[in-house]
């Protein structure tokens, strides 16, 4: 019962109707509640909700992130109206909410096409020829590739004989189900969820979508709504390893994440407007999470996901703010940040260090620990190292321009920038305390109870 | 079962005829026969369970009647033509059409499960799905991309009716209420891109590149 009120809390926003201040209490405050009142429904049920450990990390994460970005936005949208943002927030808000709760196969995929269309939304935001643009191509291609996975989850549900779509329950079913049938639609699964996790060749979306929304929604998409798909793939997975069939899963995964990450890398070279390069860098790591689920080492996804996720919407709120008070796309035509608005310039930079992947930010033990795995593997590994040092190279000369290059001084006026040094300060933390325990006892709830 | 064979191909024919029309009223209005079609063969397959039924009703409401007035309506308040502009000739389309269905034939066969309760269901719901996909890639204005969704959409319904029974009533709703929420969504974009350029199609929409 109270599980069902969490999906629907976040739609209390709405009560706020128009009015500026309320809404941005009210968006801050829901995911405080609800990430306050989470770790207390661990392991409660209702109906097809039911919330584990792994669904509870990536609800806690959502929540912290939707609160800062929300709470950022306040400065960003202070010149214009801002309610768009923060009811298509909500809507969004309440289908992750769904889709971390759900427990079963189709309510959670409802839930992901759900978000689809809300953030469908937040792209859109007030429209414009661009954003338009970005928002029909997305509507389209997202619909298309989920309504590929449904039919996934249609044949998985008919090859454990129609009796339930309950993700524990499937599990210790689908040993019996016919292997080859698996393989199909676990095929057409990655097709589905694969589109809007981003990967490669599925991607055309992604850099339009991230790229032509409102900067904090951008930070939104990319933080939030990436690992909604990325967490429906981490569950099938686990399905596959419960039939015996991880060798074929491992296999496509292996393969579709190492091409997203090669393309993704060669994309960011020549990139010329900075938010479409985070854009493809949210591709890259998505690639990299998909890779480390590939390799078998599912907390290790996770802990990418989750390092990701806090630097991108650093990199994507610091983006932000530069494009408000700069009014400028391209790398190009900003510099010298870190002089001139230390406050926003030293944090926007370290969150491209850490995107890539410098230490003691937390994505290079991620990245290390993948190589470690992969080299069991050698070509694999090399070619994995090949994309970590393009993508690398691709980000490191927008970083020299932006932060160090020519430009005018800049006054950050309005804009909160106090949330961006928080964001560095809890990625430096779990740089430095990866608490890689942790991430292995979510391990053993996907994968092994 | 012959009335059931005789309901998949006339959804198999209504699925053609809306790659093959030119006018946007033919192809809603085939759509809207395609639901009641398929509403009477979840009928057929209910066995007398009154679930089956009810879904079948609560799905022939929001997709037979609903999508399709909305549709009419947003047509209306464009004020483009009602004509279908597309890639491919009436000829081609239809060649083109047929080598899919010949093809979802072939591989079908691979997808029907033991216990399917309809097999003869599954290589049309293919057929569907890629006709589906035909219609959206081969036409210009952004409302046929939409109904091309819609046909695809159609396909995954026939699927999961020919595989297992239907999904169960609350994902099935779940997939329904996503499908219009798409589709409202699609028509507020469509009015707006009118707005802003001035047309409706999406072949002209190309300033987003790399």
């Amino acid at each position: 019962m109270v599980l069902y009120l969490l999906v629907l809390l976040p739609l209390v926003v709405f009560l706020a109707r128009k009015e500026a201040s309320l809404l941005v209490r009210l968006s801050v405050l829901v995911p405080l509640l609800s990430f306050l009142l989470a770790p207390f429904l661990l392991g409660t049920a209702a109906g097809p909700f039911r919330l584990d450990g792994v669904g509870l990390f990536y609800l806690l994460l959502t929540n912290l992130i939707y609160a800062l970005v929300a709470l950022f936005a306040r400065g960003y949208f202070a010149r214009e109206e801002a309610w768009r943002f923060y009811w298509a927030g909500a809507l969004f808000l309440a289908s992750a909410h769904g889709a971390y709760l759900a427990h079963n196969l189709g309510m959670l995929w409802v839930f992901v096409e759900g978000s689809t269309l809300a953030s469908a939304l937040l792209v859109y935001h007030k429209g414009g020829a661009r954003p338009l643009e970005a928002t029909w191509k997305y509507l389209m291609l997202g619909s298309v590739g989920i309504a590929m996975g449904l039919i996934g989850v249609i044949l998985v549900y008919a090859l454990v004989g129609g009796a339930t779509l309950d993700w524990g329950e499937v599990r210790s079913l689908v040993g019996e189900a016919d292997p080859e049938g698996l393989k199909v639609a676990f095929a057409l699964l990655l097709v589905g969820f694969g589109t809007k996790v981003g990967l490669f060749p599925l991607q055309a979306w992604l850099p339009d979508a991230h790229a032509e929304a409102p900067g904090p929604a951008s930070a939104l998409l990319s933080g939030t709504l990436l690992n909604v798909a990325f967490y429906a793939l981490l569950r099938y997975a686990a399905i596959m390893q419960a039939a015996g069939l991880f060798a074929f899963a491992s296999s496509l995964l292996l393969t579709f994440g190492l091409l997203t990450l090669l393309f993704a890398a060669l994309f960011l070279f020549g990139q010329k407007e900075y938010k479409r390069l985070l854009a493809y860098s949210s591709m890259e790591h998505m690639g990299l999470a998909v890779f480390a689920l590939g390799l078998g080492l599912p907390w290790l996804a996770l802990f990418h996901t989750l390092a990701h996720s806090l630097a991108k919407t650093l990199a994507f709120l610091g983006a932000s703010g530069i494009l408000s008070l700069t009014h400028a796309k391209e790398v190009g035509r900003v510099g010298g940040l870190v002089f001139h608005l230390p406050a926003l310039g030293i944090p926007y930079v370290l969150a491209l260090a850490a995107l890539g992947s410098l230490p003691p930010f937390p994505l290079f033990l991620a990245e290390f620990k993948a190589v470690e795995a992969a080299m069991r593997w050698p070509g694999l590994a090399g070619l994995y190292l090949l994309g970590l040092g393009m993508a690398f190279a691709g980000l490191l000369s927008p970083m020299a321009q932006m932060g160090f290059g020519r430009g005018k001084p800049l006054r950050g006026q309005g804009l909160d920038l106090w949330i961006l040094w928080l964001l560095l300060g809890i990625l430096v933390i779990l740089g430095v305390f990866p608490g890689v325990e942790v991430f292995k006892g979510l391990e053993v709830v996907l994968w092994r109870k | 079962m012959a009335l059931l064979n005789t309901l998949v191909l006339a959804i198999l024919a209504t699925g053609f005829l809306i790659v093959s029309r030119r006018s946007l009223d033919a192809i809603i209005r085939l759509y809207a026969l395609q639901n009641v079609l398929l509403a009477l063969v979840s009928f057929g397959l209910a066995g007398g369970e009154f679930h089956f039924v009810l879904a079948g009703l609560a799905l022939f409401a929001v997709k037979g009647v609903l999508i399709p007035w909305y549709l009419f309506w947003l047509i209306d308040r464009l004020e483009v033509s009602h004509e279908v502009e597309g890639y491919l000739s009436v000829s081609l389309s239809l060649l083109l059409a047929g080598l899919l269905t010949a093809l979802a034939f072939r591989v079908g066969k691979a997808f029907v499960l033991p216990e399917a309760p309809l097999p003869q269901g599954v290589p049309v719901a293919l057929a569907l799905v890629l006709l589906g996909i035909l219609s959206m890639v081969s036409r210009k204005k952004a409302i046929s991309q939409v109904l091309g969704f819609l046909a695809l959409e159609n396909g995954v319904f026939l699927m999961a009716l020919s595989e297992s029974h239907g999904l169960p009533l609350f994902v099935e709703l779940g997939v329904a209420l996503d499908a219009f929420a798409a589709v409202f969504l699609a028509g507020i974009l469509i009015f707006r891109i009118k707005g802003e350029m001035g047309h409706v199609d999406t072949a002209r929409m190309r300033s987003l590149r790399g």
